[in-house]
């Protein structure tokens, strides 16, 4: 699947990492230079991910990353703002079939939920794992 | 009316001041101390810190009895979440927000909310009426530069409009070469050739005279 990454901050890094693992073609948008250093370099040389350098949120910055032909959409910036934005642009204009955005704020779920837009809460994923364990240690 | 205000910078701080004065309730939501600061010492305790893309700062804010929001942020992506969320969690009727870019302008309308205020497009509107709406285009150097071809766009209320060319009193040695309708047809001038409105004119001008064609050709009524 083409899939499009908006930030490559330590969720959109590793994303995109895990994603090429599985064998999918990553575009990855981030306008921070040191941040792009995350990204694994071979994958890069070799072409299987791409970087665009440039804000991800903008409707040029999305078609420079193939947006046409993207199966994909995930907005994993650490500004949960810009990131609904990004989403909803790739979503109503772009019509991405699959469309995700990582939010912090548990309260906009309701919003993109309406929207269908799927959320990804690092902190709420983390606390579940962790009640899961100790679950297990009961 | 309650309305919440998020940023009270360049746009924010004036518009609750205006709308404090026309009797309505007010309050404003920014991220930043100094921004508050300055305001209540202003306007008294109508601003609280906080930010306006959480639910919890909207909930603070009064955001479930408020009439509208309206989001006057320098940042685009902060006023259509704040706005977005006001709506979803709280049913504020009425969302109005600023955004700088015309793309995100767009967005914010099929997003949904009510009223969106394009920058942007002010400034440039603005602009617009106070700049030459009808350039002279300089086509090209003839005849050792001595004359010019060039291009220009009549205004729809020129006071050249409704006559023939023989009725025109050119600069000297002016020929008008061809003219281009607004829906694209080509006219071939000759003495009884309308001129229409918004007619794009093409002319052969002694180079010192270019001006003076210009403004004889766009005059206004």
């Amino acid at each position: 699947m083409n899939v499009i990454i908006v930030g490559a901050g330590n969720l959109g890094s590793s994303l995109a990492r895990k994603l090429s693992d599985l064998g999918h073609r990553i575009t990855v948008i981030e306008k921070n230079p040191k941040l792009v250093s995350l990204l694994p370099r071979g994958r890069v040389d070799s072409g299987a991910m791409t970087i665009i350098l440039r804000d991800g949120s903008t409707g040029p910055a999305m078609i420079e990353a193939g947006i046409a032909d993207a199966d994909v959409f995930i907005a994993a910036t650490g500004k949960d703002s810009l990131n609904g934005l990004a989403a909803q642009r790739a979503k109503s204009i772009f019509r991405v079939e699959e469309v995700m955005t990582a939010v912090k704020d548990e309260g906009a779920r309701t919003l993109y939920d309406s929207l269908g837009i799927t959320t990804i809460n690092k902190a709420s994923i983390a606390a579940d794992q962790l009640v899961a364990l100790l679950g297990e240690e009961k | 009316m309650y309305l919440v205000i998020v940023g009270g910078g360049k746009v924010g701080a004036p518009l609750a001041s205006s709308l404090i004065n026309e009797g309505h309730e007010v309050f404003v939501l920014d991220h930043d101390p100094d921004t508050v600061a300055s305001l209540q010492r202003d306007l008294g305790m109508v601003a609280t810190i906080g930010d306006a893309t959480s639910v919890r700062a909207l909930r603070d804010a009064g955001a479930s009895r408020a009439g509208a929001i309206i989001a006057t942020t320098d940042s685009d992506e902060d006023n259509l979440a704040a706005c977005q969320l006001a709506r979803t969690n709280f049913d504020v009727p009425r969302t109005i927000a600023v955004a700088h870019s015309p793309e995100n302008a767009e967005l914010f309308d099929l997003a949904g909310i009510d009223l969106v205020v394009n920058a942007t497009d002010l400034v440039l509107s603005n602009l617009a009426t106070a700049l030459p709406a009808h350039p002279l285009i300089r086509l090209m150097p003839v005849a050792d530069r001595s004359q010019e071809l060039v291009a220009i766009k009549l205004p729809a209320a020129g006071t050249v409009v409704g006559s023939t060319l023989s009725e025109l009193t050119l600069p000297y040695g002016t020929k008008i070469v061809l003219m281009i309708t607004a829906d694209g047809r080509s006219k071939t001038p000759d003495a009884d050739t309308l001129v229409e409105a918004e007619d794009e004119i093409f002319a052969l001008s002694p180079a010192n005279s270019t001006a003076e064609l210009w403004e004889f050709l766009t005059e206004l009524r």
